[in-house]
């Protein structure tokens, strides 16, 4: 899967799309950062309603190429900004948390 | 008496704290700009309080010394003493509670441990924003059993407070709560309402202090005598800088 198929095969909105051939290997879904940092893969997609600066922090530092907000959060310009810098690609939602990991899990693992 | 306070300020230890904002400059700021009392409250970490407490008592200041804690749950709670070897002794117990995450200054920000002078005496590898192996009703048990005053910060905002964290604020050994804009009676749940600076930058220092009516004398003692901070807290003889 690559990280353009967040917006070809599942309709999220791209919010900031970086390199659209990246490949995807993995999910996590959290929305604890905490926990994101001591379990979440390089590169993974990460599922979250976190939509802060603070998450891109922690995704550059995981390795994790995409965010996908859920539940149609706002995501904050300071937090676009952070992730034009590290080039991490920002989707999102009007769907749950449960339904955008259902759609991936059977994407990469299904 | 009204006495300006501040009891949320970080220093180069927080790693998203300014390299400027070193002990010293955190307490002749702080008093330029007409703070009385003033807490040094780093992520998780107290030891950049011996050089604070220097500063302070350098600048005509009186201190508090403590931290800003992470619970498991990413809830910030301020954990503030009086005296030095007590906020130091809580230090090295919630070091105990700190997982070792992967931690690349170049990206999350230094950590640096200073003397008086701004000299860097340690530079700690353990990522300081972390939240610690304590849940909420432990952490802030473990603070007000070592006679912490235990206060939750910012519980009003969209992210590390109580309210965003858990939903809402629970009971708990609170002096008070901080939040960061008016905050409803109902949100706070009867516990006074105090509001504090979060300075990270030199800019921020002093920004939102809040009154605190204290008796004659409060600042006589070799240090501030907690007690009378904790029943000025609890009686609500506070003055904030926004409405109620």
């Amino acid at each position: 899967m690559k990280l353009s198929d967040l917006s070809a095969l599942f309709g999220f909105e791209a919010v900031f799309p970086a390199e659209g051939t990246t490949a995807i290997v993995d999910a996590y879904t959290s929305d604890l950062l905490s926990d994101v940092m001591a379990k979440a893969a390089e590169g993974s997609v990460l599922i979250t309603i976190q939509a802060h600066k603070n998450t891109i922090a922690v995704a550059s530092l995981i390795g994790i190429r995409a965010i996908v907000i859920c539940n149609e959060r706002a995501v904050p310009d300071d937090m676009v900004a952070a992730a034009k810098d590290e080039a991490i690609a920002i989707y999102r939602t009007t769907k749950t948390q449960f339904e955008v990991s259902g759609l991936l899990y059977r994407e990469l693992r299904g | 008496m009204l006495v300006a306070c501040d009891f949320h300020n970080h220093s180069c230890l927080s790693p998203c704290g300014s390299l400027e904002q070193s002990p010293a400059v955190l307490a002749r700021l702080a008093r330029e700009r007409g703070l009385e009392l003033v807490a040094l409250t780093d992520h998780n970490s107290a030891l950049n309080a011996p050089a604070f407490a220097e500063c302070a008592r350098g600048e005509g200041i009186q201190a508090l010394f403590g931290m800003e804690a992470t619970s498991a749950e990413e809830v910030h709670v301020l954990c503030l003493f009086s005296e030095l070897r007590a906020a130091l002794d809580f230090s090295e117990f919630i070091a105990g509670h700190l997982p070792r995450l992967p931690y690349d200054p170049a990206r999350l920000g230094d950590q640096v441990v200073v003397d008086a002078q701004e000299n860097v005496l340690d530079l700690p590898d353990t990522y300081l924003c972390a939240a610690l192996d304590l849940g909420f009703d432990r952490l802030c048990e473990a603070a007000a059993v070592r006679g912490a005053l235990v206060i939750p910060a910012h519980i009003d905002r969209p992210m590390f407070g109580a309210i965003s964290q858990l939903g809402f604020l629970p009971d708990g050994p609170f002096s008070a709560v901080e939040a960061v804009r008016p905050l409803s009676a109902s949100a706070a749940r009867g516990f006074t309402v105090i509001t504090g600076s979060d300075a990270h930058y030199p800019e921020h220092i002093a920004r939102r202090p809040f009154g605190l009516e204290l008796p004659e004398g409060w600042n006589s003692g070799i240090h501030v005598d907690l007690e009378i901070i904790r029943q000025a807290l609890q009686a609500g003889r506070v003055r904030l800088p926004f409405g109620s």
